[in-house]
């Protein structure tokens, strides 16, 4: 019977993280990155939440939880970079009438 | 107490003044104002010109002004000629000079009210205004002048406007050419005046008329083999008085210099009226009066023959024209031909008499004409006229009289003039018989006679075709009105043209004037500095005293030449009364049979002569004739024709030779220049540019990557941090 082992959880993160880079670098639509984004940071929530468990699991009496505390902070933090970047987005529309990054070329040199 | 002199003056600044008005603030006036203006100057002229006319009739026997003592003359010193000598510039004012003044301020008054109607929807309506008052001034100024050079800057600005008139609708391609043909062919005269005076200030340093007709007064009586006059010769004298000639001859449109008159009809008719019949085309035979005494028998002769040419040709011509101002632009050179001819028989008298009362009938033919052609909306053609007497009757009326007077009816002042000279023609014939000279001299009385029948004939046929019978152009004769301010200067000139004649005592007043002048110069008040050498007159060259019975009596009298004509009192009435009765039996009824002939003929409008058309010698003579003989293709092909070679020969030179040098030099220059710029470029620039370009590269090289471009940098951060990452693993694996 298979068990899941950390290293499978690895694999899914790396997966889910070259997922999300790879739609950070191909994708124009900035909705599109800020989810890479998202994705990425859920990767590394993933692994987080994961090495806690199979490496520092603690006792069941005491169990140590630094991990998923970690991973809790990074979804508040990327909710609240989510809102900034979406204010960002929302005035980057509003002077292009686009999304697309790919746009945002004024101070090029 | 303003003298005559002084009025003058003031009616010559007039014009001139507005003129300088209306150019500057005529656009600003607006349409009636500028035109307003403009009138009322001439008026204010015409009035000072009549006043001083009166002042003139009217002066005590001892007054220096005036009939009784002689001219108003005034000269100032201008050009120094070296030693004593200097050109003069002055006036010389005498009762020819004071009938002149007269004559163009009244005509010019009755143009300008005419203008006003006829003008009233003209876009520069007073640009119009300013020029006739600039034209007004020139004319004044013509013949107030003292010196033939003065005379000479003047007749070149009357020129000026008349170009400036005859091209005022410039928009017109044909008008622009006409003013262009006019102004050339003007010149072509001119240039025979300019050595004319050039020649009397080479000899004589001076240009001073009544100088010239006390040194050269005795031309009119020389012999070709006469010893110099007044240091001339014969020849010289002669050549002088044609090149003088030759002036008048552009000026009055005389052939062969005639062609411009009937192209100038482009104008519009105001213009005809006061300048290419009235004044200006008289200047020619005004200055053939001024320089009278200068002129030698030969060249009176070719005068004579000039005249005597262009009378029967524009007579001729005028004969079948259609379009109404042609006719009359015709008919004005034939008159101007009387007067040249009376010129060139000695007839001065008779030549500025019909000057003055050709200028009130001719211009009030032409404002008659006008009126027509204003009624019916510048159609000119007689073919689209007819029947207008009953749409126009005060111009009819008015227009009528104009025809009677030009047909020499007795009464009416063009008979008193024409029958002058005609008189004096006979008795040029008949001196040239009794001096058994060639019979071709009678032909100097013949022709003119002749022409008198199809003078009355032409211009009744004009009337006929214009005023009687049906309408030919039923619209334009529905449409056709007169208004007061066209009619009322045609009523005003068709008075003068009847009075105009013995009745105001206008050929008495011209006599003042050959007196005035020899008492003037009997008085030695002329000039200290050069001793008189026989002064012969005016009045001494008539037919009856002709060149050899005048010599041989000069010869005899040597001294007495004032009063010269004192012995000859019992013969000269004689020659006189003879020609006088021959004038009587051959031209005094040619007024009735010109137009009795014309009524019969223009009954019934144009039927009559398109039946005689169809006989084809008489559709050949009227073709020739509606072509004015061909002159002018002649002239275009003999003087355009040749010109443009000329000019196709310049610019086929200047293209390949003139310009084959200027483009060589040019090649080279580039040629040359390439090579500098070679070495400029591949040397210089090259390390300029090199520093410059080097800094661009690497400037190039640094930004290519800060593109802005998001992922670009995402991307080569990952592969960045994967190949640290790969370093670092491979580092801490070994």
């Amino acid at each position: 019977m298979l068990t899941i082992t950390l290293t499978h959880y690895l694999v899914l993160a790396a997966t889910i993280f070259a997922a999300g880079v790879l739609t950070i670098m191909l994708k124009r639509n900035a909705i599109g990155i800020l989810m890479g984004v998202e994705l990425v940071l859920n990767a590394a929530n993933i692994n987080l939440v994961a090495f806690n468990y199979f490496q520092h699991p603690g006792t069941p009496a005491q169990p140590l939880l630094t991990g998923q505390i970690f991973a809790i902070f990074i979804i508040v933090i990327a909710a609240a970079e989510a809102a900034v970047a979406l204010a960002i987005f929302l005035n980057f529309y509003n002077n292009f009438a686009t999304v697309d990054v790919e746009r945002a070329t004024e101070m090029r040199g | 107490m303003p003298t005559p002199a002084l009025l003058l003056l003031l009616a010559t600044l007039l014009p001139l003044i507005s003129a300088g008005l209306l150019m500057g603030l005529g656009k600003r006036m607006g349409r009636p104002l500028a035109g307003v203006v403009g009138t009322v100057f001439i008026a204010g002229s015409m009035t000072a010109s009549l006043v001083a006319m009166a002042m003139w009739l009217n002066v005590p026997p001892d007054s220096p002004y005036g009939s009784g003592q002689g001219p108003v003359v005034q000269f100032l010193r201008w050009l120094p000629m070296g030693g004593e000598s200097y050109l003069d510039v002055g006036v010389y004012i005498d009762s020819l000079t004071i009938a002149m003044f007269a004559t163009i301020t009244t005509v010019a008054t009755f143009v300008h009210i005419f203008s006003l109607g006829y003008m009233a929807d003209d876009a520069r309506f007073h640009r119009f205004f300013a020029y006739l008052g600039l034209f007004c001034f020139s004319m004044l100024g013509l013949i107030t002048a003292g010196t033939l050079l003065q005379m000479f800057v003047f007749w070149e600005l009357v020129g000026l406007c008349s170009y400036l008139l005859i091209g005022f609708w410039y928009e017109r391609k044909s008008a622009s050419n006409a003013a262009m043909k006019a102004f050339i062919m003007n010149r072509v005269g001119d240039v025979g005046f300019l050595v004319g005076i050039g020649l009397l200030v080479y000899h004589l340093c001076h240009t001073s008329l009544p100088l010239l007709w006390m040194q050269l007064g005795g031309a009119g009586t020389m012999a070709p083999t006469d010893a110099a006059a007044g240091g001339f010769s014969y020849l010289t004298l002669t050549i002088i008085g044609l090149c003088l000639f030759l002036g008048a001859v552009g000026k009055s449109a005389q052939i062969p210099l005639h062609t411009w008159l009937a192209d100038a009809m482009e104008g519009p008719t105001p213009v005809s009226a006061l300048i290419h019949s009235a004044t200006m085309v008289a200047a020619g035979v005004y200055l053939m009066a001024r320089v009278f005494p200068m002129l030698t028998p030969d060249a009176k002769l070719v005068i004579a023959i000039v005249g005597v040419t262009t009378l029967t040709f524009g007579a001729l011509v005028a004969l079948v024209q259609n379009d109404i101002k042609r006719v009359l632009a015709y008919s004005t050179m034939s008159q101007l031909g009387y007067m040249i001819l009376a010129i060139g028989i000695g007839s001065w008298v008779g030549a500025l008499f019909h000057l003055v009362t050709h200028a009130f009938f001719k211009s009030l033919l032409f404002l008659g004409a006008g009126s027509v052609i204003h009624a019916m909306h510048h159609e000119q053609d007689m073919r689209q006229y007819g029947g207008l007497s009953r749409r126009l009757p005060i111009t009819s009326l008015a227009f009528a009289i104009g025809v009677i007077a030009i047909a020499g009816t007795p009464f009416f002042s063009g008979y008193y003039s024409k029958s002058m000279i005609l008189t004096h023609a006979a008795a040029y014939g008949i001196a040239a018989e009794g001096e058994g000279r060639a019979w071709a001299n009678w032909l100097l009385f013949i022709l003119p006679t002749a022409v008198a029948f199809l003078t009355a004939f032409y211009m009744a046929r004009c009337w006929m075709l214009t005023f009687a019978g049906r309408p030919r152009n039923v619209r334009l004769y529905n449409d056709a009105q007169e208004s007061w301010v066209i009619y009322t200067p045609l009523l005003g000139l068709a008075m003068m043209s009847i009075i105009a004649g013995p009745h105001i005592g206008v050929g008495h007043f011209l006599n003042g004037s050959i007196r005035e002048a020899t008492r003037y110069i009997e008085s030695g008040r002329v000039a200290p500095l050069a001793p008189p050498a026989r002064f012969a007159g005016f009045d001494s060259h008539w037919p009856v005293v002709l060149p050899t019975d005048l010599r041989t009596r000069g010869n005899a009298e040597s001294n007495a030449i004032p009063e010269a004509d004192q012995p000859e009192t019992d013969t000269v009435p004689d020659t006189l009364e003879v020609a006088a009765a021959l004038e009587h039996l051959w031209a005094y009824w040619a007024f009735a049979v010109g137009i009795g002939l014309a009524i019969a003929v223009y009954f019934r409008g144009y039927a009559l002569t398109q039946h005689l058309a169809r006989i084809a010698p008489v559709r050949h003579a009227m073709t020739f004739l509606e072509n004015a003989f061909y002159i002018d293709r002649l002239y275009r092909a003999i003087f355009v024709s040749v010109a443009r070679t000329v000019a196709f020969l310049c610019s086929a030179f200047d293209k390949y030779v003139v310009d084959g040098v200027v483009n060589g030099v040019a090649g080279l220059t580039r040629h040359l220049s390439t090579l500098a710029g070679l070495a400029d470029r591949y040397l210089v620039d090259r390390a300029v540019t090199g520093a410059g370009e080097a800094a661009l590269n690497i400037g190039a090289a640094v930004r290519a990557p800060q593109a802005g471009r998001i992922r670009l940098y995402v991307t080569a951060l990952l592969l960045l941090a994967t190949f640290a990452l790969a370093i670092a693993v491979y580092l801490i694996g070994t």
